[in-house]
């Protein structure tokens, strides 16, 4: 079973120079932690956008476990995913806990349940003693954290993670690495972008390379790392297959 | 219901950390209407209520002289000046003073005047006994040029104030040569036939003026106060500036991206959008009523009237509340459209104070020029105001304020489809 499963997807932004997605097709076994990387500008925010369901493709055929992203299964497929945005999609001026306690009642949950979850996943990421502390107040690690959380309080089957790590100091990505590889122990798919390729190389099982809007590879970092001799790990392949030329 | 209940939770909680921001929502619009309705209480009683000095040089010494100071003394509006200094005041130094603004206006009678009246009396008394067959013939003036009356005002006077001043002196005027006529045809019909027992009363009125208020209530000057136009006008004003403060909202979920979360999640936004309406529009009709009471407890305090409320307070709650409606879907259409605060904060203030200046908020419509008064009614302040006056001044009820209510909620119910267009086509 796969968890996504994307064929030949095209999308161009009203009044974009270039399309943004040029045939893209991947799929990503159910259960799997998948990189998606690519360079700048290559479609990896178009493609988590459409996952999502919060832009509509062109043309193609995208499927959530094996569900069309259609008007008839989005609903079922939010329920089914959790996203966690680039941005800390929080309110800076709530606590953390009031935070969570409102994004769980827009995911229909409350009372005592949500509660205690809110407290399991705050001990879980380090954040008990400062869940009555107002969001603006929390480090860069510590926001990351409570954005994670806020994208898997309805438990999710899949969890989309738009560059976890970016701007955390060392302890923060290490528990937020560790908590991701827990996660996808106990079913839960994971796919998430990220421009620290040595990251990706260490967690992921799988990564697919994207640029210009197309698939350039897909596989493990392994093996693809095995693939071409003259590269040593995981960066090296990317830049193999995604050039030298700085991307705007 | 959660969704919708969660999201009126979660504004309450931002509201109540943005302390700043409730100062601006409450205490800034209490502070302008009092301020408003002490400013604008001067203009409101039309020069009724306000008393001049008013320079008078009596070059006649005579009843017209009497009268006309008489008359301007016991009106109430004015205090009579015949001296400066101790010294009489002559016509040039009058004149003087007018020009330099000192005194708003200066009455020059002159000499001669109470003579010409009495003249022109006796002329007419004259002609009606040479009429009735009776020979007594009273005194009359050969003199051939008219007399007048002269009025200076000082040139910052403005045409409202001139023109009551007219008219009182006017009424003065006649009101002394008709006495004078009907003094002396009271005279020759007694020394003709009537027994000195006869009282002779002759009423000149026999109609007269009554002013009744038009509809059921008995507030007859209730619509000339500063307090009955400026309390509504001025709460309507700051509730649609509850336009900065969504537009604002709008555009920080826009840019941290909790916007972009609450559309990952299952289930229709519209009932986010609608918890967040229905918070606003709680908050407007809440500053409506903090500014109504500041009306009728506060300003009285100032020597301003006590704001009179009509008789349906259910309808002056619908008003409030469609009011709050209009104004919070426009602040939703604020923060949809522009990118920015800064954009939001100064279009949203700048499109209010025009809306509420072409709305009637600043002056009355009625006092505008035609084409004025017809893009004025175009304004969904000036709906706000009409209803609102229709409960307060006019004493009327529900089927009164549906047309000004609808208008209102078609207008919010447009501004949000514009709303979830712009934001449709943002996103795709």
């Amino acid at each position: 079973m796969t968890s996504i499963a994307v064929k030949d997807l095209h999308k161009t932004y009203k009044g974009a120079l270039e399309p943004s997605l040029r045939g893209l097709s991947f799929s990503f076994q159910k259960d799997a932690i998948v990189g998606l990387l690519g360079p700048n500008g290559a479609g990896k925010t178009t493609t988590i956008s459409i996952l999502c369901g919060l832009v509509k493709a062109d043309s193609g055929q995208v499927k959530i476990f094996d569900m069309p992203q259609d008007a008839a299964h989005r609903e079922e497929i939010k329920r089914l995913v959790g996203v966690v945005p680039q941005q800390i999609a929080l309110f800076p001026e709530l606590t953390a806990i009031e935070n969570l306690v409102y994004f769980g009642n827009l995911y229909g949950l409350k009372g005592k349940g949500l509660r205690s979850r809110i407290d399991e996943y705050l001990q879980l990421f380090g954040l008990e003693k400062n869940g009555n502390k107002e969001v603006h107040r929390f480090s860069g690690g510590m926001k990351r954290r409570t954005n994670i959380i806020a994208a898997i309080l309805h438990q999710p089957q899949l969890l989309i993670l738009d560059e976890p790590t970016a701007g955390v100091d060392v302890q923060s990505r290490s528990m937020i690495l560790q908590f991701l590889r827990e996660y996808n122990k106990q079913g839960v798919s994971i796919v998430y972008t990220s421009h620290l390729l040595e990251e990706a190389q260490t967690i992921c099982s799988e990564v697919a390379i994207i640029d210009e809007g197309r698939l350039i590879v897909q596989g493990t970092p392994d093996a693809l790392i095995a693939k071409h001799s003259n590269c040593r790990n995981l960066e090296d392949v990317f830049l193999h297959y995604t050039g030298y030329a700085v991307r705007d | 219901m959660l969704r919708l209940l969660a999201t009126i939770r979660k504004e309450w909680l931002l509201l109540l950390r943005d302390r700043t921001g409730i100062t601006l929502l409450f205490a800034m619009p209490l502070v302008l209407i009092t301020v408003m309705a002490l400013i604008e209480d001067a203009p409101f009683r039309d020069y009724q209520e306000v008393k001049f000095d008013i320079l008078t040089v009596d070059n006649d010494h005579g009843r017209l002289g009497r009268y006309i100071q008489d008359g301007l003394q016991s009106s109430g509006q004015f205090n009579i000046v015949d001296s400066v200094k101790g010294h009489p005041v002559t016509e040039q130094a009058a004149k003087e003073m007018v020009n330099a603004g000192d005194y708003k206006i200066c009455i020059i009678i002159p000499q001669g005047a109470t003579g010409a009246i009495v003249s022109n009396a006796n002329k007419i008394v004259n002609d009606i006994s040479h009429r009735m067959g009776m020979s007594i013939a009273l005194p009359v003036s050969t003199r051939t040029d008219s007399l007048h009356v002269t009025v200076y005002f000082d040139p910052a006077a403005k045409k409202a104030f001139k023109s009551a001043i007219h008219q009182a002196l006017d009424n003065f005027l006649t009101q002394v040569e008709t006495d004078l006529l009907m003094d002396r045809i009271k005279q020759q019909l007694k020394r003709k036939d009537v027994q000195e027992t006869d009282t002779m009363q002759i009423q000149l009125k026999a109609v007269g003026l009554k002013e009744q208020f038009a509809g059921e209530s008995k507030q007859v000057d209730v619509i000339s106060n500063s307090v009955q136009h400026n309390v509504p006008a001025w709460s309507i004003f700051a509730m649609f500036f509850i336009v900065i403060p969504i537009g604002g909202n709008m555009i920080r979920e826009r840019e941290d991206g909790s916007l972009l979360r609450m559309k990952l999640i299952p289930g229709s936004y519209l009932a986010i959008l609608a918890g967040k309406m229905l918070f606003f529009v709680g908050v407007c009709v809440v500053q409506f009523y903090l500014m109504i009471l500041v009306g009728i407890y506060l300003l009285p305090l100032f020597g301003l009237p006590e704001l009179l409320l009509g008789h349906s307070h259910v309808a002056t709650f619908i008003v409030a509340a469609c009011i709050g409606l209009a104004a919070t879907a426009y602040g939703i259409l604020v923060g949809t459209v522009f990118k920015t605060p800064n954009q939001a904060l100064n279009f949203g203030a700048i499109s209010i104070v025009i809306l509420s200046a072409i709305g009637g908020i600043w002056i009355p419509l009625e006092i505008m020029p035609p084409t004025l008064q017809y893009i004025g009614h175009l304004s969904p302040l000036s709906w706000g105001l009409d209803a609102i006056n229709n409960i307060y001044l006019r004493n009327m009820g529900l089927e009164h304020i549906l047309a000004d209510v609808s208008k209102l909620v078609v207008c919010a119910a447009v501004m949000l489809c514009i709303a979830a267009g712009i934001e449709k086509r943002r996103i795709s």
